[in-house]
């Protein structure tokens, strides 16, 4: 998995590609989330378009991340989950829990 | 399960170890005739299976081993997935898609599971859990 932060305006959108599965993809999102709270960043665009699939703990990671940026009062969000991940919100109930947006600057300007 | 092939697959418990079990069950899914869609979400629920066995059932010991089998047939695939360790009390898991639940930060893998394959059956064994999963071909039309 990589995750590649691009800063716009006070967004920070980390394009994420390959798998968030325990053991790898899980640890990167998270010290990459970390990361950006600890530098004060409050809004958070995590960009699932070209992730191909969560196992468990990827899901249980993006709720952690979601969870402690709350905890520092930032929000973060998802943007364009693909078909399968997209399929995982759904059976797991948390497009309940995450604001998710189909295109970048509807979803840059709700922060 | 007719014209029936086999791999068992004995790894010890490392969570690095869980792609390649994943990966052997999609290529058995495939085998057995699965699309490329299917035969993931038969990885994904094997994946699954595997982790709970390592994390839950042999609590990461190395030195306890997980035994997978997996056989695909003309009628489908099924996945035994063994641990040897204290095993685990599924229905102590709480339903994650309860709202109390939803943020909950584990706690979804059987949730994952029983949505991707068919059936679902859970065996105490003297020592460790057994699950089995079947993901069922679909009939072609006459």
């Amino acid at each position: 998995m990589k995750i590649n932060v691009r800063q716009i305006g006070h967004v920070s959108v980390a394009d994420i590609s390959g798998k968030i599965t325990i053991g790898e993809g899980d640890v990167l999102l998270r010290e990459k989330v970390n990361e950006l709270l600890d530098n004060g960043e409050k809004h958070v665009l995590l960009n699932l378009e070209k992730v191909s699939y969560m196992d468990s703990a990827g899901i249980g990671e993006l709720v952690a991340c979601y969870k402690r940026a709350k905890e520092k009062e930032g929000i973060v969000k998802l943007l364009n989950p693909s078909g399968k991940v997209y399929d995982l919100l759904q059976l797991t109930k948390l497009e309940e829990v995450f604001e998710t947006y189909r295109d970048e600057s509807e979803a840059l300007v709700s922060f | 399960m007719a014209t029936a092939t086999s791999v068992k697959l004995v790894i010890s418990s490392e969570i690095r170890l869980v792609d390649l079990v994943h990966q052997a069950s999609e290529r058995m899914a495939e085998m057995a005739g699965f699309d490329a869609d299917e035969a993931l979400n038969v990885g994904l629920a094997v994946r699954e299976a595997v982790i709970n066995a390592i994390v839950h059932g042999n609590r990461e010991d190395p030195k306890l081993k997980v035994d997978v089998t997996l056989t695909a047939g003309s009628d489908g695939l099924k996945a035994q997935v063994r641990d040897h360790g204290n095993g685990f009390d599924p229905d102590k898991t709480p339903d994650p898609t309860e709202k109390d639940n939803l943020l909950a930060t584990s706690g979804r893998g059987l949730l994952l599971i029983r949505a991707f394959v068919d059936d679902v059956e859970l065996r105490r064994q003297q020592r460790g859990m057994e699950i089995t999963l079947t993901k069922r071909a679909k009939r072609k039309p006459n």
